[in-house]
């Protein structure tokens, strides 16, 4: 008998073209939009070379420090190549300014001005990078007239000006700044996006279990009636479709990571058999709150695939799927809805995996996870034994 | 930024982007610098603009500190003589005079309307359509007395209202939640071009509603028409920061060049002819992207028609002996 309602179960289940779409490809198709939207971002938030014009007066032409610094900026060699010069005058960099092929110019007067025409990221680099210029003529100043003194102070008149600039200079392209970037290498923030996918998935396998249940259900389906008058043991029957469907929801599961990890490349960490467990224990979290909707709610079947979806998509909102930001804000602020939302822990888990080092937040998320289900199997279990039906 | 000093809501932190730069300072670092040892500083960055900038400035300040310490001994005078090189900053002239803050945040608010009004558009219309549709329903409406295109007129003209008032539900939305920019040229160019495409929203939904008879799949194919012409176009992701090659497949889809409208409106400084004419050729790209769905929904319906037509030619017939 197991075996038998197992199979037709199973059957069922991939004759349902909704359901397929729901849970095999709709997760699918929304992780290709997400890698076409999203591959780019982290790029393009990396620094490219700024577009810029110098207006060349006598000032300029005269100002040794300027001209070797921004030769060097922006000497195509140079790894740390900040800026594309072109040297013109006024007037030519302020056309150049309007059609916005160049972000800024500077004018070299007693002080260097920046004309730029809106604020942002580049024009506050280059604002920056002309500052530190003055500032480096500064601190020469400052040291050449300390050294002058001293010199002075030696009776020493005969001062090489030459040799004390020099090694000022020297001093000033010696100064090592000792920094370590002790970060880690896992800083890809859009990967939550996909992690969110993956949870969405498992949620909507949801679906899978509440499907199979309203087939077992005497006031859902005439298929439940017949099942219902059946001189077979109902555990066995409940059991076996309920396990048909969570294999229907872990084959989906397979087919997304193996879209996801050959084709859009989603980097889940290196720990295989632990990024397996959770997709299984994220799956039956989602397979038994499709259980328990389907048990407790006495409404028909659109009724209910309409509230498996919403909560997963809630889940999913909360756990940054349409905005990455949103899972942050609300583990600052209001961390306990977070961990009562199974899209959340699933999402946390992968998360964990990718980021941190450790496996205590990989592990509490797992455990989270299983208490949910356990919960959701307790609700289901209690409402769905002893039913009896007045009238259907 | 005000996170607690701990080292997981640090890495969270640095990860979500809530923070880009995180520099430690070790202990007895102010007794090792001023000592001249130029002690080891340890950051974590998220190599990102911001990050980028948080360095510069850190390497700054640290070389500039270490140049003086050389000479200067003395803490105090050591300080306000790294604060007076520092203090030298640059004349800034910004040259547009465009509110571009809040104009972003319009043009943002709008692209992302692209999504609510076409999802919602389509969803309402297909399900109004589909009711129609329905297999007894269509076939009292196709024996009553009442004219078939006066029939589809009506129904075209409903839903017309319909989306019009989504439309501006969205609109006033936009008031409430942008404000005064609305009440600018720009803010209106924003309202008359989603006006446009709400239009070609509602051609969209009547094309879709014809095609697809099934109540359920309406759910499944809005999601997957408004989510995906929202992620190729750049609705939810800044549209510079989409690769080319996803812009280029984007331009056969409407969502592209409402959006493009709207990033056009958000660099607008001088309002002329010359500068409108960009706008006014892609609200006409939409316009005929609404013609070319409006005579697909003709085709299909006239394919559907003929069929129709089969059934009320039998219809009569029966009335017909009927009376005899």
């Amino acid at each position: 008998m197991f075996i038998h309602n197992f199979k037709y179960s199973f059957k069922t289940l991939f004759k349902n073209k909704m359901l397929i779409f729901w849970t095999f490809a709709f997760p699918i198709i929304l992780g290709t939009f997400f890698n076409l939207a999203f591959s780019n971002i982290e790029n393009s938030e990396k620094l490219d070379i700024i577009n810029i014009a110098i207006i060349e007066n006598e000032e300029f032409k005269n100002n040794e420090i300027y001209i070797k610094s921004f030769k060097e900026l922006s000497d195509e060699k140079n790894e740390n190549r900040l800026f594309s010069v072109q040297y013109t005058t006024e007037e030519a960099a302020k056309e150049l300014l309007q059609n916005n092929k160049i972000i800024g110019y500077m004018i070299l007067e007693e002080k260097p001005k920046v004309v730029v025409k809106e604020s942002g990221i580049n024009e506050t680099i280059f604002k920056y990078v002309t500052e530190e210029i003055t500032q480096t003529t500064d601190i020469i100043n400052n040291i050449a007239k300390e050294e002058i003194k001293k010199e002075m102070s030696t009776g020493n008149y005969s001062i090489d000006y030459e040799k004390i600039y020099k090694s000022v200079l020297e001093i000033i392209q010696n100064q090592e700044v000792n920094i370590q970037n002790i970060s880690n290498n896992n800083l890809s923030y859009t990967m939550i996006e996909f992690y969110t996918l993956i949870a969405m998935a498992c949620l909507y396998g949801g679906i899978l279990g509440m499907v199979t249940i309203n087939q077992n259900l005497a006031n859902m389906s005439n298929n439940g009636k017949r099942v219902s008058i059946a001189p077979t043991s109902k555990g066995i029957v409940i059991l076996s479709s309920v396990l048909a469907s969570y294999i229907a929801q872990l084959i989906g599961l397979t087919l997304l990571f193996i879209y996801t990890i050959f084709v859009l490349k989603v980097d889940y960490g290196t720990n295989l058999p632990l990024i397996i467990l959770l997709g299984i224990v994220g799956s039956l979290a989602g397979l038994s709150m499709g259980i328990a909707i389907a048990t407790l709610l006495k409404t028909n079947e659109n009724v209910k695939t309409g509230i498996v979806i919403s909560v997963t998509m809630l889940g999913c909102f909360l756990s940054g799927m349409m905005g990455i930001t949103m899972k942050y804000i609300i583990d600052k602020n209001m961390p306990i809805i977070n961990k009562i939302n199974p899209a959340s822990m699933i999402t946390d888990g992968f998360y964990s995996l990718y980021y941190y080092d450790t496996l205590d937040r990989f592990y509490f998320n797992i455990a989270s996870l299983l208490v949910f289900a356990f919960i959701m199997i307790v609700i289901a279990f209690l409402s769905l034994r002893r039913q009896k039906y007045d009238s259907i | 930024m005000d996170i607690q000093n701990n080292e997981e809501s640090i890495n969270d932190a640095l990860f979500y982007r809530d923070v880009n730069y995180i520099i430690y300072i070790p202990e007895n670092y102010r007794q090792n610098f001023l000592d001249g040892k130029n002690p080891k500083i340890e950051i974590k960055s998220t190599g990102d603009y911001q990050a980028s900038l948080a360095e510069m400035m850190l390497e700054r300040y640290i070389k500039v500190a270490n140049i003086y310490q050389k000479n200067i001994k003395l803490e105090n005078e050591l300080i306000s003589k790294i604060n007076e090189t520092l203090s030298k900053q640059t004349d800034i002239e910004i040259t547009s005079k465009l509110d571009t803050n809040n104009l972003s945040k319009a043009t943002f608010y709008y692209n992302f309307a692209s999504y609510s009004i076409l999802a919602g558009a389509v969803y309402l219309i297909c399900l109004v359509i589909s009711s129609f549709n329905e297999e007894k329903i269509k076939k009292r409406t196709i024996i009553s007395n009442m004219n078939y295109r006066k029939h589809s007129k009506q129904l075209l003209l409903s839903n017309g209202v319909l989306s019009i008032t989504l439309w501006l539900l969205y609109v006033i939305l936009s008031f409430i939640l942008i404000g005064k920019t609305m009440f600018t040229i720009h803010g209106i160019i924003l309202m008359i071009n989603s006006l446009v495409f709400s239009i070609c929203a509602l051609t969209i939904a009547f094309l879709i509603a014809n095609l697809v008879n099934n109540k359920n799949a309406i759910n499944g194919i809005v999601n997957v028409v408004a989510l995906g012409s929202s992620f190729l176009c750049g609705a939810f992701v800044p549209i510079e920061w989409l690769p080319d090659s996803v812009l280029k497949v984007a331009h056969i889809l409407p969502t592209y060049w409402y959006i493009q409208n709207n990033e056009i409106v958000k660099t607008l400084e001088t309002i002329n002819f010359e500068t409108l004419k960009p706008i006014i050729i892609n609200m006409g790209v939409i316009f005929v992207f609404s013609i070319i769905f409006v005579i697909l929904t003709n085709i299909i319906l006239k394919k559907k028609n003929d069929c129709n037509r089969g059934i009320r030619r039998i219809v009569r017939i029966s009335k017909g002996t009927n009376m005899v």
